[in-house]
């Protein structure tokens, strides 16, 4: 057993995940710190900070943060997956080193050319603004190589279950829902609960893929020659078909941890069932339906995609809220938890794409985002969801591996602490943007005019609190780690049994 | 009570709720322990009715906003009114500086360079319409003022380093000049598309 479990911590396998968790972490610390200096700005209160560097940052910001907990996401998923089926590493750090040439792209073209097109690069702005040409061609470039990073993932994900399971057909546990006693009497078995999530984001995420490389090749040809014309409705369609679909896949992604994860903190088990699979056969459709909702005050928008936006919108809380977060809901319920950091972060990573979806369904309901298009409103779901729910995913992922295998448990008072300043910074650090939603404050705007700076004032001071949280978290990560005990085997136990290891 | 204190009572409403299922069933842990064959017995009667109660409750909501969507039927977009050109370019936007209390105005918006945002902000600072301001592309939105005072445009899409200064201000009164000298519709023939959208004190949903 112990052989075993140290082979299987220094494996491929686990190595790539490693790879992926510490650059995708790493990334996000950085753009979190980026994100504090943005929202500082906002409260007045870096003045040295000009619009153009404001911009320039916020591209940054949300590029990075975006491309940071994918990263976390691929990583994690990739690592579960392998458990079942073949998945070749170095492809999947191939996939990888695309990405980091991406992101350093985008640190370049940021940071030295000043481009503040922002991430959603909505066309003609990447070609109208006051930085340099050679700045928006790296930026472009750079978007490209992180989508050919994601699509070699989505195609060897999806390539690798669609060979594991018998197809389409039987990776979505078609005859297993249609025709169960047949199936089950052949002795066969679903696919486990994490094989959705990967079908999922390959299948999505290629047809995203897809679409923005279609939408980056003509904003190339377009810088190339400016002569070249775009539509302008066709590219805002593109754009956030790919950004929608890729911001929502991170977070179904992550829910593989969530079905891994929270059974062993629960001390129960969760297998798959025909709710579970058609729940995700909806959020297959209702991912790549429901970005509509960016167009609602387009107005030249096709009604119909209008009216199926909002639907759609509406219709992704059920598979959600249905399966994932009742079915955990139910792990919990009168188990033997112990509430480790690992399990806390799970569990109100649960409650923050919860609250972030409450605040994503009002915003998808035309009549309020009249209302609240485009201001702070946006900003704060997306946060809700994205710090609220993927960060602390990613984070009860890691702590529940490393509480697995250290000697020393996290102390009471810490906990508390950190509890306190993470969650009670996050709040705080968040009411500011829905309170500002609320208000009718624009986002992206580099000085809050209306009401005044008071509730950037307020965010920042939360996010300041978040982030000391966060250090300490870091700290008792690093505590954790160096008080491992070498004969512990690793958790989960599945990990010791790897028949796909190289 | 304001529109920004019913959204934020709505939103507080739902998490709240929330956050107190969660922390039902955290406490739950708490006590003595259940055989999990036993919890997904009555779980799954209760997902059942969560399954039904929410999509019926979602589909519901969906019927009961449509009435309240800005985008106009083909017979309302011809209802009359006067037609006001807004031209948006980085970063000032070209309209009148008056508009005549309840009257049907007709903005045709469009932009010059970026894409830019045209939110209208009522005396009270609040949102009563907007629609995006396009190259290429009229978006047709019709408002009707009810209201006299001092409004204001600001522009709700990212267009570039001065984003944050782009607004303009424009009065509202039973004094109707300003507007329709200005009331000349722009030239749909540089433009592909067009569609309406309509906003009008009567169909807010907060009201």
């Amino acid at each position: 057993m112990e052989a075993a479990t140290h082979s299987n911590k220094s494996s491929t396998g686990w190595r790539v995940m490693k790879l992926y968790l510490h650059s995708g972490l790493g990334l996000t610390a950085l753009m979190l710190l980026v994100g504090l200096v943005i929202r500082a700005a906002q409260a007045n209160w870096v003045p040295a900070l000009s619009p153009g560097n404001f911009y320039a940052l916020l591209t940054l910001h949300g590029a990075g943060m975006l491309v940071g907990l994918l990263l976390c996401g691929m990583g994690g998923l990739w690592f579960l997956m392998r458990r079942h089926i073949h998945l070749s590493a170095p492809l999947a750090v191939l996939a990888w080193g695309f990405i980091m040439l991406g992101v350093v792209g985008v640190l370049v073209a940021t940071v030295f050319g000043h481009f503040a097109g922002l991430y959603t690069f909505l066309y003609p702005m990447p070609f109208d603004g006051n930085w340099p040409s050679w700045a928006t061609g790296v930026f472009l470039i750079s978007m490209v190589l992180v989508n050919i990073g994601w699509m070699i993932w989505c195609f060897q994900m999806l390539g690798a279950v669609l060979r594991a399971y018998s197809g389409l057909r039987g990776a979505l546990g078609w005859d297993f829902v249609w025709h169960p006693k047949a199936f089950l009497a052949a002795g066969r078995q679903p696919p486990p609960p994490e094989a959705f999530p990967a079908l999922v984001a390959g299948l999505d995420g290629l047809v995203a893929g897809m679409v923005a490389m279609l939408l980056g090749m003509a904003l190339l040809v377009r810088w190339l020659d400016p002569r070249v014309l775009i539509d302008p409705l066709w590219a805002k369609n593109l754009t956030y078909f790919f950004a929608h679909t890729l911001a929502n896949l991170i977070i179904y992604m992550l829910a593989a941890l969530i079905y891994v994860g929270l059974p062993y903190a629960t001390k129960r088990t969760y297998h798959t069932s025909t709710v579970l699979v058609i729940g995700w056969w909806s959020s297959l459709v209702f991912i790549l339906t429901n970005y509509f909702h960016h167009l609602y005050m387009d107005f030249v928008q096709p009604g119909i995609l209008q009216y199926l936006g909002e639907l759609s919108s509406y219709l992704t809380a059920v598979p959600v809220t249905a399966v994932t977060i009742f079915s955990a809901l139910m792990l919990v319920w009168r188990s033997r938890t112990r509430w480790t950091l690992g399990a806390i972060f799970f569990y109100s990573g649960l409650v923050g794409w919860v609250v972030g979806g409450i605040g994503a369904e009002i915003d998808a309901s035309v009549p309020f985002n009249v209302h609240l298009h485009n201001t702070l409103w946006v900003p704060a779901h997306f946060h809700t969801y994205l710090l609220g729910g993927c960060l602390l995913f990613v984070l009860g992922w890691v702590f529940l591996l490393l509480e697995s295998r250290s000697r020393r448990n996290t102390p009471d008072l810490v906990r508390w602490l950190i509890g306190t300043l993470v969650f009670g910074g996050m709040i705080v650090f968040l009411m500011g943007f829905y309170f500002g939603g609320a208000l009718g404050v624009p986002r992206r705007y580099a000085t809050e005019t209306m009401p005044g700076p008071l509730l950037a004032q307020i965010a920042t001071v939360g996010a300041v609190i978040m982030l000391v949280g966060f250090i300490l978290v870091f700290v008792e990560g690093l505590r954790l780690r160096r008080n491992y005990q070498a004969d512990r085997p690793l958790w989960p136990e599945e990990l010791i049994n790897q028949p796909h290891e190289e | 009570m304001t529109d920004a204190l019913k959204l934020l009572l709505l939103f507080a409403f739902l998490s709240a709720t929330t956050v107190a299922v969660f922390i039902v069933v955290a406490w739950s842990t708490r006590l003595p322990s259940r055989e999990q064959s036993e919890v997904q017995h009555d779980g799954y009667v209760i997902r059942g009715r969560w399954f039904i109660g929410v999509t019926l409750f979602l589909l519901a909501t969906f019927v009961v906003t449509v009435p309240f969507f800005p985008y106009l039927s083909a017979a309302a977009a011809l209802e009359p009114a006067e037609k006001v050109p807004v031209i948006a370019a980085q970063f000032f936007f070209t309209m009148p500086d008056h508009f005549p209390l309840n009257r049907r105005i007709l903005f045709e918006v469009t932009s010059r360079d970026v894409n830019h945002g045209f939110g209208i902000y009522d005396p009270k600072g609040q949102i009563i319409a907007q629609t995006q301001a396009m190259p290429d592309y009229v978006n047709y939105l019709a408002v009707t003022f009810h209201q006299p005072g001092h409004y204001k445009v600001r522009c709700l899409e990212y267009c570039g380093v001065g984003h944050a200064i782009m607004e303009k201000d424009f009065t509202v009164g039973n004094d109707d000049t300003g507007s329709s000298e200005n009331g000349k519709a722009a030239n749909p023939g540089a433009n592909k598309e067009s569609n309406n959208g309509n906003t009008n004190g009567s169909s807010n949903p907060f009201e």
